[in-house]
């Protein structure tokens, strides 16, 4: 029907379609069949994205307001803010902050070292500051060391080409990010991708690929790089990594895991999913992540041996060409690294042992060292308190979020101890209408809704993500106005009207609901 | 929930074929509600719209019931039958390479010597190598805008507005005020229509590339570009055809034959653009933009040009080639440039029409899955143009270094850029050329300079993984920062230790 449309308006409203038809004998710039979608879906909900923000990305953020006279062609903004509750950044230990002891290290980094450090780590654009924050970060995850990158995508994109090229083999889960895809496509190497999340479909072409080596040449494989995520975003599924490692012992194949979602929130130390399952991180080749998410700041990391980690600093396009990661960026990703950690002058081998710290593979606070000089850390974050809060906070919160919604009667995909926690809501235009309606309450809220390309199109989604800067009254006050809007929209498909518990049991009873041992999901 | 979803299909599927009978068993079902009124809304008492949607519908179902893991390659006569213990055994005989090798002793030796800076970098940096400061004739800070300190002061207001971190992508809340500002100003500098930024200058093209160059379409570009642009062709998988560096007359033949053949063989119009660079990476030349321009119209054919090295470093208040050449920017379709080198900031971003850049901001992959570049460098690289645009003296001071550097360096070796330019590469006058044996004998020279007081650096390649090998050279990059004396002594020292290196 929309083809007829365009069919029709390309012959009534020539101004309209210019940049879709041949002009001039300049084909049209994008096809009218790519850009299907997005010209006829998208548009017409084009106020769910996009949305321009200002202030902190923290517990609120303040949109700036907006309308538009046509349809959605234009969107005009009032110069009036509205202060909405945030559930949408990826902001989940919460350190997304302009004021507290981080803002006040990047202040002082900004003095000290400038907003660049001019070029590429390669060619003079590496800082003493590069090699503290790498020190670290390889100190957090437990491995030989680690690099940083400018940006989290081209961390997967420009630095897999090193890793794998013509002659090996990717398996890619069906749901990895972009980045990934991107970063594989340009090594030349073969793709295969499994069912998401699902052991038993990557066995099944485990088998087949490793007998059946390379395509015509029956040659066996050089190598078999599996590149999975820890938490994947839009589900908030998250990878059955001790199932995956016993495959790796059998199979030989490398493991790289991108934990852009699940470092620092996920874990009892915030160390992801290694630390979730109690799995040893340097037995895992590639462990990659962002630090737009937990960290509050941008740019990425891969972590490993000293050899791969050396060999992807000489041989990605990043070393060479790409901008280095800048000092205020660095500078927050130590102070909120470090606030995880713990920092203390001198550590006694008795408190180390006997600390909260017990998982061997990420002991205790990191000795004075790890951190610049001038940073100043203030006690209640060189200590850890504040660290270890945050932790606890982010995990309460994404229980009672995740088990909150299930008791009300909504569908919701993902571990519940995810920080994402993705509602269903089936239809594009009922996913518009909570959008609008979230927004437009006396406390608005403002969400992120996903449809089709980002998900199939039967499965339009809301993705919560929580943080430990919210508060249970802000759960509550989420929880409530999913309540009552899923009346409204029905979309309370996930339990019988008689096993859904009222809004006010739920609120009653959050502890309970948190407490609850995580039971197997799909 | 899979399988929820996909019973929800099938269920949909026979709706459309045997409405009344599956009627009652469809109330029952969860989410039979929404279909239901989906359903209704959609007729609007028009049952030849039903009838549309039904076929869309089918269509729709379809495409999702295809599954995206099935095994497509190795499927058909080329499959081989195993049994389990067959499997198993060729499983144990699998010995897979070592996921990386080791670097080499010379590659880790260079990595070691890469320079490091200890504290802020600039003019006169302490280098954690040597523990002494050095003069900088390698860092991007042409017009010296890294020791700003009104930028500094301005990006520390920003963070404490927004923080640090923009903890989404632009399509979920993380476009501030000020991207959107940033964008503005760029469009503004530039005198296009919009722009649209990149968190990653790098990244930038290799991202605008795919955005509109699909399969089938026709890409004629410039056989030094550098490898940025590479990457973003080759995973465009458009038709790659390739004209001699800088030579605009090999553009002009390669344009015609590409019409002659798509005459013969009666091809359909599809997109065609030409990809190069304003400044190239590679060696510094420049592109006569005037001259491709012209050919660009005469031979209808969109322009996409990359002006990292240009934006922000030549022209009165360097706006790049289009100020020099005195061309309007609405000539190049997609004017790609980068707010790390020229601005002293971070990412890139892609100038041009409402359309090119609306498009970008559904089909551009890096713009689309990645957080937006912090809101503070945003806010920096925003004060950086207005610094520009107020001291037109830091772009003719850079023009003066550049130029005595020239004068210094000609007569002693073979420098390929023209003065105007910021990049100066010096590769060896020779023949032909050793890969490793220019790389080994520059790096001494850079090792060399190093403990005298002068960082430069080689123009680092990622060897093996570019499209074509660029010729070793050396790099140095000019600041409006160094005095001239300071400028001149250092290539002096340069200078001595080429004569007697490469003698
Ligand atoms: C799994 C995954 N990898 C990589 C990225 C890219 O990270 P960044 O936003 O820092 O570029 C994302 C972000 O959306 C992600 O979800």
């Amino acid at each position: 029907m929309c083809r007829v449309r365009d069919f029709l308006g390309k012959r009534f409203h020539p101004n309209a379609y210019k940049h879709l038809m041949p002009s001039d004998g300049y084909a049209p710039l994008n096809s009218d069949f790519d850009s299907f979608f997005t010209r006829r879906l998208k548009r017409r909900m084009e106020e769910c994205f996009a949305q321009p923000v200002t202030g902190v990305a923290g517990r609120t953020i303040l949109i700036l307001d907006r309308y538009t006279p046509d349809y959605n062609q234009t969107q005009i903004t009032l110069g009036t803010l509205t202060r909405a509750l945030n559930v949408s950044s990826y902001n989940y230990l919460g350190f997304a902050q302009a004021r507290g002891g981080c803002a006040d290290a990047v202040e002082e980094g900004i003095k000290l070292y400038g907003v660049t450090t001019c070029g590429s780590r390669l060619e003079g654009g590496s800082s003493d500051l590069h090699t503290v924050t790498e020190n670290l970060v390889a100190k957090f995850l437990g491995t030989e060391d680690s690099l940083v990158s400018s940006m989290g995508f081209a961390t997967n994109s420009t630095f897999i080409p090193a890793l794998v090229s013509k002659g090996c083999l990717v398996i890619s889960d069906e749901l990895n990010h972009a980045s990934i895809r991107f970063g594989v496509r340009q090594s030349g190497a073969s793709v295969r991708m499994f069912r998401h999340n699902n052991v038993k479909s990557l066995e099944t072409l485990l088998r087949e690929v490793i007998s059946q080596g390379q395509p015509k040449t029956h040659r066996p494989w050089k190598k078999i790089l599996l590149i999975v995520e820890g938490l994947f975003s839009m589900e908030g599924t998250m990878i059955d990594l001790p199932a995956i490692m016993v495959l790796k012992e059998k199979y030989k194949f490398y493991l790289f895991i991108d934990e852009a979602h699940s470092i620092g929130g996920i874990g009892q130390h915030g160390r992801g999913v290694a630390d979730y399952y109690g799995v040893d991180p340097q037995k895992i080749d590639v462990l990659m992540g962002t630090f737009t998410k937990s960290f509050g700041a941008a740019g990425g990391y891969l972590a490993g041996k000293k050899s791969i980690i050396d060999r992807l600093r000489v041989y990605s396009y990043s070393g060479p060409y790409a901008e280095a990661m800048p000092p205020p960026v660095l500078t927050q990703i130590i102070a909120s690294m470090a606030s995880i950690m713990g920092v203390t002058e001198s550590i006694p081998f008795s408190h180390l042992t006997a600390s909260s710290f017990s998982g061997d593979h990420h002991p205790g606070p990191i000795s004075q060292r790890y951190i610049p000089a001038w940073l100043p850390l203030p006690p209640e974050l060189s200590s850890g308190v504040e660290g270890r809060e945050r932790l606890r906070r982010l995990s309460f919160n994404s229980y009672y979020l995740h088990r909150g919604l299930d008791k009300l009667g909504f569908i919701t995909y993902g571990h519940p101890s995810s920080p994402i926690v993705p509602m269903l809501i089936f239809s594009p235009g009922k996913m518009m209408m909570f959008h609008r309606m979230m927004k437009d309450r006396e406390t608005p809220i403002v969400t992120v809704v996903v449809d089709y390309p980002a998900t199939p199109l039967q499965t339009s989604r809301v993705r919560f993500c929580v943080s430990a800067s919210h508060t249970k009254e802000d759960i509550d006050t989420i929880l409530r106005a999913c309540d009552e809007l899923g009346d409204i929209l029905d979309l309370k498909h996930g339990l019988k009207k008689r096993e859904r518990w009222t809004m006010d049991e739920v609120s009653r009873r959050a502890v309970e609901l948190v407490n609850m041992p995580d039971e197997e999901r799909q | 929930m899979a399988s929820a979803s996909s019973t929800l299909d099938s269920v949909v599927l026979t709706f459309a074929q045997t409405l009344s009978s599956i009627e009652r068993g469809f109330y029952r079902l969860p989410g039979s509600g929404i279909i239901e009124r989906y359903i209704r809304s959609s007729h609007q008492n028009d049952p030849g719209r039903t009838f549309l949607e039904i076929i869309i519908l089918f269509l729709v179902v379809g495409t999702l019931l295809q599954s995206r893991t099935r095994a497509d390659r190795n499927n058909g006569k080329n499959f081989i039958e195993f049994t389990d213990k067959e499997i198993d055994e060729l499983v144990d005989d699998w010995v897979p390479e070592p996921l990386s090798k080791p670097l080499s002793e010379i590659e880790a030796a260079e990595l070691a010597a890469v320079p490091v800076v200890a504290g802020p970098n600039g003019p006169h940096p302490i280098l954690v190598n040597t523990g002494k400061p050095a003069v900088n004739l390698a860092s991007f800070n042409f017009t010296g805008l890294a020791s700003n300190e009104h930028i500094k002061q301005r990006a520390i207001e920003s963070m404490r507005n927004h923080g640090v971190g923009s903890c989404g992508p632009t399509g979920f809340y993380g476009t501030f005020d000020v991207h959107v500002k940033l964008e503005r100003d760029i469009a503004e500098f530039l005198g296009t229509e919009g722009s649209i930024l990149c968190s990653q200058g790098f990244s930038t093209i290799s991202s605008v590339i795919p955005a509109f160059c699909k399969r089938g379409d026709i890409i004629v570009a410039d056989r030094g570009v550098t490898l940025s642009i590479q990457k973003g062709m080759e995973i465009s998988r458009s038709t790659i055809r390739w004209y001699d560096h800088n030579d605009l007359k090999s553009l002009e033949e390669v344009l015609q034959s590409v019409e002659k053949e798509r005459r013969k063989r009666r091809l359909p119009l599809t997109r065609r653009f030409i990809i190069t660079e304003g400044i190239f990476e590679r060696d510094g030349t420049m592109t006569d933009l005037p001259k491709l321009i012209e050919l660009k119209y005469k031979y209808k054919y969109r322009l996409i040009l990359d002006e990292s090295f240009s934006f922000g470093t030549v022209g009165r208040t360097g706006r790049g080639l289009t100020e020099l050449y005195n061309v309007h920017a609405t000539k190049i379709d997609m004017l790609v440039g980068s707010c790390s080198i020229g601005l002293s900031a971070a990412g890139g971003f892609c100038a041009g029409t409402h359309t090119v850049v609306e498009h970008q901001r559904i089909n551009g992959p890096a713009y689309v899955f990645s957080a937006s570049m912090p809101p503070l460098l945003a806010v920096s690289a925003s004060e950086a143009i207005n610094v520009l645009l107020d001291n037109p003296s830091l772009l003719s001071k850079l023009q003066e270094n550049i130029r005595a550097a020239h004068s210094l360096l000609h007569p002693s070796s073979a420098v390929v850029s023209k003065p105007s330019n910021p990049a100066s590469p010096l590769p060896r006058d020779a023949p032909v050329f050793d890969i490793a044996k220019e790389e080994r004998l520059l790096q001494e020279v850079v090792e060399e300079a190093m403990t005298q007081g002068v960082m430069i650096t080689k123009a680092k390649r990622v060897r093996g993984l570019e499209l074509t090998e660029a010729r070793p050279s050396l790099r140095l990059a000019m600041s409006s920062a160094l005095s001239k004396a300071d400028t001149e002594k250092a290539i002096n020292v340069l200078i001595k230790i080429l004569k007697r290196k490469l003698k």
